[in-house]
């Protein structure tokens, strides 16, 4: 009876999960794999013969297989290094802010004031953006002619002409990443604040009593005890930061030159702008590598830490 | 409420000062949330001419519907073939964003309910897998859907756009239907059992009909990924008439002629979907989603 039962349980739990998975398969595990053969070979869009995998009607082209070549000619190009190392910097800074500005927000909604619902429904208006909406958005307030920035600060006679946010690269990758985290602080802080209200009060009236101030209490009580969630949050936020590309699209197409041009941007444009789905993929999928990598440190942090029993 | 259960070290009187200060940050956060927003707003019922004017003035001198008038072609002018494919990439979205959140609730929950609840082979593995795919970059797969989807005749559907968009986000829907049934209690389904139910049973009569929260917020956010979704649409499905709302508003955005506010109308009224969705489950979604702890 007892091994008939635990049989039967796995065949209903395939039955339940199984769909889905099956689903995933075909939609996320068959591209993933047949990216990662393209971005071995000399893809040519144009032609029609040489080998496929050919199922009933479906012909679905597997091009010339070149070895590591895609890579090789990929990682030789400076382009390469370059965007990877304002990538990092863009994941850097990004992550910064977004933890250090989605953690004041939290400290802030975490007090007790009138309106404090209102504010934590208000908290999602910039993340339900897209983020073409957002870089729109932000080009109303940034641009150099009707921005509206531009128009406060020259009203206020705080500069003398306007701003151009977007012509000095520089100027430009800061812009994107405090954009960036318009859009994705708020997350982070919905993390914090969940973190905060599984805080005991007690720990705080016991270091009331002790004397402690605000910040005290904030440096010896919540962060201690928020320590998962900011690990958390740094990891989704890297995460998020490296595949960043739709705003890049509408704020700077990569430019001014090259100097918002990210890892992502550069794959996306290479795949996708030129059609060199060879180089192209082989450039993602250094990214996808690094994802890989993040998603073993996510896993040890969220099922270690948060759900030992999962 | 009760006012005493409010967590957070503030449950001692202020002082005045200190109030001060905190609706003076209270208000800087909501200003910070919203001002950029609401300007969107302001921008898409002015004319471009005042937003132009030097000195800049934050209330408009003139307040226009024409903008909207414009893209929603009740008005003719200069730009109305691209301003006028707001509508159709608008029906196109929903059509999309409603078929993949269908499928996601029906698919994903009930995996999301075998993650919660049982032992069985290559669980642990499969669940590895599924992060994996939510962490993944979505980009890396677009290469080969291009090419399938051209042996399949699938570019330029909404077909292709649904499956394509179920691969990004059923991973999401497991999850967090997975951290939802994680907090009802399993004795619920137990009961069941015994009551006479099969497994199948216990979920739809028992289980499904308390995860109410779980479910809107697994399809309030399902529905917004596939509403803000913008790289997949503008690659896949690039023949006018076919994409979705994203692609249609970056489109006018790259465009000379077109007055920024009238894209800001177009962008205005893209936003306001998914953003009213998001306000009017918000409870049930920020549950959710810490419970889930997705990417964002």
């Amino acid at each position: 009876m007892k091994t008939r039962r635990a049989l039967s349980e796995s065949a209903v739990a395939w039955l339940f999960a199984g769909p889905a998975l099956l689903a995933i398969g075909l939609v996320v595990v068959f591209p993933l794999l047949y990216s990662l053969w393209l971005s071995f070979t000399d893809v040519n869009l144009l032609r029609a013969t040489g080998p496929a995998i050919e199922l009933f009607d479906l012909r679905i082209p597997l091009f010339r297989w070149i070895g590591a070549r895609n890579y090789t000619q990929v990682l030789g190009d400076p382009l390469y290094w370059d965007s990877l190392w304002r990538t990092l910097y863009f994941v850097g800074a990004f992550v910064i802010e977004a933890a250090v500005i989605g953690l004041a927000m939290a400290l802030v909604l975490n007090e007790r004031f009138p309106g404090r619902p209102l504010m934590r429904s208000l908290l999602l208006v910039p993340w339900s953006l897209s983020r073409i909406v957002v870089g729109l958005l932000w080009i109303g307030i940034l641009d150099f002619e009707f921005g509206a920035l531009n128009g406060l600060l020259l009203r206020a006679h705080l500069i003398d002409g306007a701003i151009a946010f977007f012509k000095d690269g520089w100027s430009a990758l800061n812009v994107l990443v405090s954009v960036y985290m318009w859009n994705q602080a708020p997350f982070a802080t919905l993390l914090f604040l969940a973190g905060m209200q599984s805080i005991s009060e007690d720990l705080y009236a016991a270091a009331e009593v002790d004397g402690a101030g605000y910040w005290r209490r904030l440096w010896y009580v919540t962060l201690p005890a928020l320590r998962p969630i900011v690990f958390l949050v740094l990891v989704l936020a890297t995460v998020n930061g490296f595949l960043m590309l739709d705003l890049i699209y509408v704020l700077t197409m990569g430019g001014p030159g090259y100097d918002t041009t990210t890892v992502s941007w550069h794959g996306f444009k290479t795949s996708f702008t030129f059609f060199k789905f060879g180089p192209g993929t082989a450039i993602l999928y250094t990214l996808t590598a690094l994802c890989l990598l993040l998603t073993v440190v996510y896993h040890a942090l969220v099922l270690g830490r948060f759900e030992p029993e999962g | 409420m009760a006012r005493a259960r409010y967590r957070g070290g503030n449950y001692r009187r202020r002082s005045a000062g200190s109030r001060v200060i905190l609706y003076a940050t209270v208000t800087a956060v909501a200003l910070w949330l919203i001002a950029p927003f609401a300007w969107l707003f302001v921008t898409s019922i002015s004319y471009q001419k005042n937003l132009l004017a030097r000195p800049f003035t934050p209330v408009p001198p003139e307040v226009t519907l024409d903008n909207y008038r414009m893209i929603l072609g009740l008005v003719r002018f200069h730009a109305e073939g691209q301003a006028g494919k707001i509508l159709t990439s608008m029906w196109n979205s929903l059509v999309v964003a409603v078929i993949v959140t269908a499928v996601n609730i029906v698919v994903g929950t009930t995996a999301g309910y075998a993650y919660a609840r049982f032992r069985f082979p290559l669980k642990t593995l499969s669940l590895f897998a599924l992060l994996f795919t939510r962490m993944l970059p979505t980009i890396v797969l677009i290469p080969a859907f291009f090419l399938v989807f051209r042996a399949l005749g699938l570019q330029n559907t909404l077909t292709g756009l649904v499956i394509a968009y179920a691969s990004f986000t059923l991973p999401f829907t497991v999850w967090i239907m997975k951290a939802y049934f994680e907090t009802i209690p399993g004795d619920l389904d137990k009961s069941a059992l015994v009551d006479g139910c099969n497994r199948f049973q216990a979920y739809c009569r028992v289980v499904l009909p308390v995860s109410g929260p779980g479910l809107v917020a697994g399809g309030a956010f399902t529905f917004m990924l596939c509403w803000n979704e913008f790289v997949v649409a503008q690659i896949l499905n690039t023949k006018p008439g076919t994409t979705t709302l994203p692609p249609v508003i970056a489109g006018m955005n790259g465009q000379i002629n077109i007055d920024y506010s009238v894209i800001a109308a177009s962008g205005f009224l893209g936003a306001l979907p998914a953003v009213l969705l998001v306000l009017l489950f918000q409870k049930y979604m920020v549950q959710g989603l810490t419970a889930g702890s997705v990417k964002g």
